[in-house]
């Protein structure tokens, strides 16, 4: 039965599929159209927006900078390696993580047809998001550059084109992807090591990256089209292989620099090159993936043995223990909060970095110690928010908080002090970080010993402030929805409130201190900045607001907590 | 050691009551049973008195004190074992047992004495250390039962505890449940076994849509011994001449069906031959998951 193929088996399968994601008929409240009509819109908007950029860089590059197929290399490139990172997620979760593997599996269908059953949706899922990243390039090429009404359609027909490479790409590397995840299943630490070695080494080469590109634009005679620049983009599309030849078809419909037969050797390599990958990517899948899935299946609830030795502990210590280990054990909470905090300081050296090679030459030097605040809040705000599913964690456990013999302050104060204990060293690490390099003469002395303290006693108040204000938010509104594994299924809505609150602060506390530090501020006869002057005053200010938000906070958590929580039904 | 009094409790946005003025009282050393269908108030009781839900009106006190007023020292002698098996699986058996002791402030030396001898009774000697994830349904429960007698609680609350447990583990439960009475403790649980219930419980409580309707003493009293299960189908209204024979005759009665031997030692003959075509194909296929079964044996080697 699993080695038999037959079309009415994927059929019936993809149909199932499709019933399964979009099928529900359950009728849903008012409230929740609103929402979902809200969140079309919002799609709609940013995407407009997002078509609304492109066109404009086009038009810059296009007829400021008469780069034409350079523009669309760029383009080509940048389309091609996003949609090949998207299908690969897309392939790995549907293929290879889905729980519903294991019920297809009995039914009497074969390895083979659920394969093809999920590849077409992704291929399909694949389709759409190449359609999305790539038209709106090649539609503001077509406008900008007068392409006539046939152009269009070659356009279509290079973007259809254009879906196979990133799919087939995908359908590789997805197996051994999925065969490194099995290997370092369980070897939680581990993986927290390489995740925030990794997310560290992306987000300094990112900035880095932009900041040499950014010093270099300034450099050649502050234009973006500088002989130099031009030169630059010209040899990238030279030898941007395969992504010229992509960017040479949509192209050669315009100006028809290349002749006929030049462009169809250009079609000619890339169907080839899609050609080989699309049998390598044929042979891999259907050699692998049925091994690969009953692999995952079996492996679903292979766990790990540790020998303990049994020993007394006092109540909060096994309280915090707990919690610390629920957070390391699930790479989901580990990336979210350990690897996220331990990458902070990382994060905003190189943010700070950038913003102040930009901006202290523009705005001045007295908008470093502002943004530095606004840079360690944001990043504050990150690692704190995952205080706001403290309760909704606990998913099917919630009963244990319950039934215990320990007071819900005291089950309140340990997370508080995991939380904040594990912010408050990542803000620690952040501000040291920046004082060491901006109290010296690498970093220009932008920043001053007593910038860098209040700083950080700022900073600190807001940890304890949004870490209780994120929990009180998850007491009075937790969401239980969890998953086989006892993981939160999705991102809660607390989460998303915690992020809005938090960067408004950060936005706040930022532009307050850097607008002051150029602008004089006075109350009645009291002088808080001069033009020049040092910006103690401000800091003083945003002390004092924070001291009261700090106040706030803590006793809308703990004042009259036992009652908050025992209201909470699980 | 458990006292109930005029217990009512809605849930929010329902205007059912879902408990209805339910007291009742019991006494150490004994197994109390309680009974109803599904949704008659058991659970709902049982996650009041456990301070899991909170109530509208009433008091319950365990070993005199009072679950809203005092409920560190009431939860302290309380153990309880959920209907859902719900644990921290992240957490070995080991972990998990050793952090429930803690929260109960149980001696090392004691903790490790108990856990091993539940281990042993259970047959999760070899499971305790690994992840509960790993644990199958009746695994869990047992961990459940483990980490709620890790203290020896005066009150031994169970929420149908029996539910996808092995016959040898269910005789093992019981065992215990008469074991920790005749120390002078209590258990209440919560049951739709009534052959069991008659068989175990000094007392039984019959509860329908949120009301207390019975209460009456099983030990020593053979006519409610008897009685037990017409009692029950009278008070939930499921009584029928024709359904409460069906019940007493597949209690007492032999259900199989008759298999006509003949015919099915043919269409077994035929079967083998067919099986032997179809073991070769799965050896073929076994020889493809090989690989792969050897994997997971090594997944489960040392992780954190």
């Amino acid at each position: 039965m699993k080695g038999e193929f037959s079309m009415q088996s994927v059929r019936t399968l993809f149909k199932l599929d499709l019933l399964s994601r979009f099928g529900s008929t359950h009728k849903r409240g008012v409230k929740y159209r609103i929402l979902q009509y809200s969140n079309y819109l919002f799609f709609v908007a940013i995407y407009a927006l997002l078509i609304y950029g492109i066109y404009m860089l086009t038009k810059m590059f296009v007829t400021e900078g008469g780069l034409t197929t350079e523009f669309l290399t760029i383009a080509a490139t940048i389309t091609l390696v996003l949609a090949t990172a998207i299908s690969t997620g897309t392939v790995i979760k549907n293929l290879y993580q889905n729980g519903d593997n294991e019920m297809l599996l009995r039914f009497p269908v074969s390895g083979k047809e659920i394969l093809v059953a999920k590849t077409i949706y992704c291929y399909l899922h694949n389709l759409i998001v190449c359609f999305l990243l790539m038209l709106p390039f090649y539609i503001s090429f077509g406008v900008v550059a007068g392409a006539r009404v046939g152009d269009y359609f070659a356009y279509f027909g290079v973007t259809l084109l254009s879906t196979f490479l990133p799919f087939f790409i995908a359908n590789i590397i997805a197996v051994p992807v999925m065969k490194l995840m099995n290997v370092v299943k369980n070897q939680f630490l581990l993986v927290l090591i390489i995740t925030i070695a990794v997310i560290c080494g992306i987000f300094a080469f990112y900035l880095t990256s932009l900041g040499t590109f950014l010093n270099y634009l300034r450099r050649e005679s502050e234009s973006l089209f500088s002989s130099g620049t031009i030169q630059y983009f010209k040899e990238f599309a030279q030898n941007a292989y395969p992504f010229n030849f992509y960017a040479e078809l949509v192209h050669g419909g315009i100006y028809n620099g290349l002749s006929s037969g030049q462009l169809a050797l250009r079609f000619l390599y890339i169907f080839l090159i899609s050609a080989v990958l699309g049998v390598i990517a044929y042979f891999v899948c259907t050699k692998e993936y049925y091994k690969t899935i009953l692999y995952g299946i079996e492996t679903e609830k292979a766990s790990f043995k540790k020998n303990i030795k049994d020993k007394q502990r006092s109540v909060a210590w096994a309280l915090l223990r707990r919690e610390f280990y629920l957070i390391l054990r699930s790479f989901n909470y580990s990336f979210q909060y350990f690897a996220m905090a331990c990458a902070a300081p990382v994060m905003v050296f190189f943010c700070n970095r950038l913003a102040a090679s930009m901006g202290t030459e523009s705005l001045g030097a007295n908008i470093m110690p502002g943004l530095t605040l606004m840079v360690i809040i944001i990043f504050v705000t990150i690692v704190v928010s995952f205080a706001s599913t403290s309760i909704s964690r606990e998913g099917n456990c919630f009963y244990h908080t319950k039934i215990i013999p320990v007071t819900y302050t005291t089950q309140t104060l340990v997370k508080f002090a995991l939380y904040a204990g594990v912010a408050t060293v990542s803000v620690i690490l952040s501000c040291l970080v920046s004082g060491i390099y901006y109290t010296t003469d690498a970093g220009g002395h932008l920043l001053s010993a007593m910038d860098v303290g209040a700083i950080f006693c700022i900073s600190e108040i807001l940890v304890v402030s949004l870490t209780s204000l994120y929990m009180l938010i998850d007491i009075k509104s937790p969401t239980f929805n969890v998953g086989g594994d006892g993981e939160l299924v999705s991102a809660n809505k607390n989460v998303a409130l915690a992020m809005v609150v938090g960067i408004a602060v950060a936005i706040l506390y930022g532009v307050f201190a850097m607008v002051f530090s150029f602008i004089p501020l006075s109350i009645g006869s009291w002088q808080i900045t001069a033009v020049g002057g040092d910006i103690g005053n401000i800091y003083l200010i945003l002390s004092l607001i924070s001291l009261i938000l700090l106040g706030a906070s803590l006793s809308a958590l703990f004042v009259k907590l036992n009652g908050k929580y025992h209201k909470i039904i699980p | 050691m458990l006292k109930i009094s005029h217990l009512v409790k809605t849930y929010p946005k329902s205007d059912r009551i879902a408990v209805d003025d339910i007291s009742f009282e019991l006494r150490p050393g004994e197994i109390f049973g309680f009974l109803g269908q599904n949704g008659a108030g058991k659970s709902t009781t049982i996650k009041c008195l456990t301070g899991i839900l909170p109530f509208d009106s009433g008091t319950i006190e365990i070993c005199g004190y009072d679950i809203q007023k005092e409920p560190i020292k009431a939860k302290m002698h309380m153990g309880y074992v959920p209907d859902n098996h719900s644990v921290y699986e992240k957490l070995t058996g080991r972990e998990y047992v050793n952090y429930v002791a803690d929260l109960y402030k149980v001696p090392t030396d004691i903790r490790t004495e108990r856990m091993d001898r539940f281990a042993k009774l259970f047959r999760l000697e070899y499971a305790i250390d690994k992840q509960i994830k790993s644990y199958s349904h009746g695994m869990k429960q047992k961990i459940c039962i483990i980490a709620a007698l890790i203290h020896e609680p005066k009150l031994w609350v169970l929420d149908e505890p029996m539910m996808g447990l092995d016959p040898q583990s269910t005789a093992e439960i019981i065992a215990h449940m008469r074991e920790h009475c005749a120390k002078g403790n209590t258990v209440f649980f919560s049951s739709h076994n009534l052959d069991l219930v008659k068989k175990l419980c000094h007392r039984v409580a019959i509860v329908n849509e949120g009301k207390l309707i019975d209460l009456f003493d099983l030990a020593g009293n053979e006519e409610n011994k008897a009685n037990l299960e017409e009692r029950f189908f009278r008070i939930t209204g499921t009584y029928e001449d024709r359904l409460f024979e069906d019940y007493i005759a597949q209690e007492s009665a032999d259900m199989r069906p008759d298999i006509p031997v003949k015919e099915n030692a043919e269409e077994a003959d035929n079967k083998d031959t067919e099986d032997e075509a179809a073991a070769e194909e799965k050896i073929d296929s076994a020889a493809v998951v090989e690989g792969s079964a050897e994997a997971a044996e090594a997944a489960e080697g040392d992780g954190q």
